[in-house]
């Protein structure tokens, strides 16, 4: 046996996954990093931030929390924001699947130019839209007003919620709804019945990414809420900028507040909202 | 049970530019098997669909017991329709997938519950109750289908290739079982198939289709043996009938290669002739052959040989031989066969001529 073939040689294969989770490492390090610094800044003061920015937490000050919950109204916005988007994301689902079903299932006229005039609102970014929609909503007595804003979230979202729907109830095999109407069901009585409970995959998607993607928004919750008993909780961190000072440690306690219930529902669902972004493409 | 009756019905796509199926007379009787066999796109799904309800009637009466169903939703006509798909509904069990028709009509849940249970049982169910339809092997989910047809006890029992997604020998029991059904439900059952086997083993009678229009109606022996076009000759039979054109002379027909003997047509008169593989015979005589040929393909299929005759048409003339044939590759072969089982038909339109046309010599 050669000396050359005892020696500890590194394949190919192993040179391969090094490489990969090497690029794994970083990347979690890029995507997670200002995740970690704004919980470990949550728990710190101002001036300790401010002497030290990257400091790990010590003490930690877990009565911030307290504090921003019972001192700063986040309780209020906590509870505008779960109000909120809870009623927001209901009626998308419910038109939304209802919206879908019609256009997977029915052919009736102008079923194309209805369609065209529902997606052509997602070509226009929210800044040209918001203050044609701020005089609306002024105009119609919803300015300041948790209804004004959960009808302005169902009218943004709602194209893309009958997307993702409808994509999902045109694979749902025709024979499924005529052998309901044989068995004696009305079209409202199948779309209860066998509609949405066949695309509860596709249903449990667009729950999900509608419930992050509102509790997250901002730009049109700033714009048409300005009383601090109607703000949600993306606001509650305005109330720790001021003209000339800004409150550091309590903003990211506020911003704690506002992502670990997001956190917390993609960790637990996530599998279940790829399923259903996937669902069908792969037989 | 019912008498379903088709009167001059008709469904056309595109304000008429496409018709699917025209002047459909049919009347299927109280308790009667009747089958709807047919290619595909020969109108016998939208045909069965008509009568479910699941597509309007743009032409022509549908009455179920003497009332008229042209308006009348599905949901009310009181048919059940076992799918080619089965259409179970994926989120329910076996129990509600049973029940699911059946509380619709029926409030009291003891009593769906009761129903349930006698069609599970009498169709091997039960203990799959609680399962889901993804849980189950495809000849589960076909009796699931079938239980859910039985379970509601309606007029008409609609059913739509419901064999074809099932394995060869899974096929053959569920036949059986069908029939089965048939024997002991007696109700009126309306079933489609592009499958002759099916078509011949179940049907009381058969009704042919082909290009959206009612080809032959009768039982299956009577067709099979009697056909009315070159069309239903051609379809039924596997192999198919044998057609080769053919002319009248003084003594008989005349093939081109043989002759059958005796009297009826007109001399000189053309006709296409049809002769099934299994009637005909090889034989040593070459004056009494109805066509003589090379073999140019032998076919062993176990119980049975085909032998492939070129005899100067388009086609080979086949012929149904036993397990052991004397024919060889490349021999001239000679095939004869009984005049009363030869069959005629105009070139021209390809219809059936009465058989009383001619007279075969006995041999």
């Amino acid at each position: 046996m050669s000396a050359a073939s005892q020696s500890p040689r590194i394949s190919a294969s192993g040179l391969r996954m090094a490489a990969l989770l090497l690029f794994i490492v970083i990347y979690t390090a890029y995507s997670a990093g200002p995740f970690v610094w704004v919980a470990s800044m949550s728990l710190r003061t101002t001036t300790e931030i401010a002497a030290n920015p990257y400091a790990l937490p010590w003490p930690w000050h877990f009565d911030k929390f307290a504090s921003a919950w019972l001192d700063s109204n986040y309780d209020t916005y906590f509870f505008n924001s779960v109000s909120i988007v809870l009623s927001a994301v209901a009626l998308l689902t419910i038109i939304g699947g209802m919206a879908a079903h019609c256009f997977a299932r029915y052919r009736f006229r102008f079923k194309g130019v209805v369609y065209f005039l529902i997606f052509s609102t997602i070509i226009f970014p929210p800044q040209v839209t918001v203050i044609g929609l701020f005089q609306i909503m002024v105009d119609y007595g919803l300015y300041n007003s948790r209804i004004g804003l959960v009808l302005v979230y169902v009218s943004i979202q709602l194209p893309v919620t009958i997307y993702i729907l409808e994509a999902f109830f045109a694979r749902i095999p025709k024979d499924l709804f005529e052998a309901a109407r044989i068995d004696g069901y009305s079209e409202w009585a199948i779309f209860w019945k066998i509609s949405l409970p066949v695309a509860l995959p596709a249903i449990s998607t667009t729950v999900i990414l509608n419930t992050i993607l509102l509790w997250n928004e901002f730009l049109y919750a700033v714009v048409l809420i300005t009383e601090d008993d109607k703000r949600t909780l993306p606001l509650g961190v305005l109330r720790f900028l001021g003209d000339q000072l800004e409150d550091v440690g309590m903003i990211a306690t506020g911003l704690m507040i506002a992502i670990v219930p997001v956190v917390l529902i993609y960790v637990f669902f996530s599998e279940r909202l790829i399923q259903g972004m996937t669902a069908g493409a792969v037989k | 049970m019912a008498i379903v009756k088709l009167d001059k019905v008709g469904k056309s796509y595109g304000n008429g530019a496409v018709m699917a199926v025209q002047d459909v007379n049919i009347i299927i009787e109280d308790g009667e098997f009747m089958v709807l066999l047919g290619p595909s796109g020969c109108g016998k799904s939208t045909t069965l669909r008509m009568i479910a309800g699941l597509e309007s009637i743009t032409e022509g009466e549908l009455s179920i017991d003497g009332e008229r169903m042209n308006a009348v939703p599905a949901k009310n006509r009181d048919i059940a329709m076992v799918f080619q798909s089965y259409a179970l509904y994926p989120h329910m069990t076996v129990r509600d997938n049973l029940g699911f028709g059946l509380k619709r009509r029926q409030a009291d849940k003891a009593l769906v519950k009761k129903r349930v249970d006698e069609v599970a049982a009498s169709i091997g169910l039960t203990e799959y109750l609680d399962r889901k339809p993804h849980a189950l092997s495809g000849g589960q989910r076909q009796r699931v289908a079938l239980g859910r047809a039985i379970v509601r006890d309606p007029k008409v029992f609609l059913f739509d290739e419901p064999l074809s997604n099932l394995d060869a020998a899974l096929r053959v029991s569920t036949r059986a079982e069908l029939v089965r059904l048939h024997q002991e439900l007696q109700a009126t059952m309306i079933y489609v198939t592009h499958d002759q086997v099916e078509a011949m083993t179940m049907g009381d009678r058969v009704c042919i289709m082909s290009h959206g229009k009612v080809a032959q109606i009768g039982k299956p022996m009577d067709v099979y043996l009697n056909p009315a076009s070159t069309f239903v000759a051609s379809f039924l039979g596997n192999p198919p009938m044998n057609l080769m054109p053919a002319t009248a002379s003084e003594t008989g027909i005349e093939t081109g290669t043989g002759r059958i003997a005796g009297t009826g047509f007109a001399p000189g008169t053309k006709v296409t002739l049809g002769l099934r593989p299994e009637d005909l015979r090889p034989t040593d005589n070459a004056a009494e052959a109805v066509v003589s040929g090379r073999v140019v393909s032998l076919e062993s299929l176990g119980a049975e040989t085909l032998v492939h005759v070129e005899a100067g048409n388009d086609k080979p003339v086949i012929l149904r031989g036993g397990r052991e044939t004397p024919a060889r590759l490349d021999d001239t072969i000679h095939l004869t066969c009984d005049p009363d089982m030869a069959r005629f038909f105009d070139p021209e339109t390809g219809l059936a001529i009465p058989t009383n046309t001619f007279t075969g010599d006995k041999k």
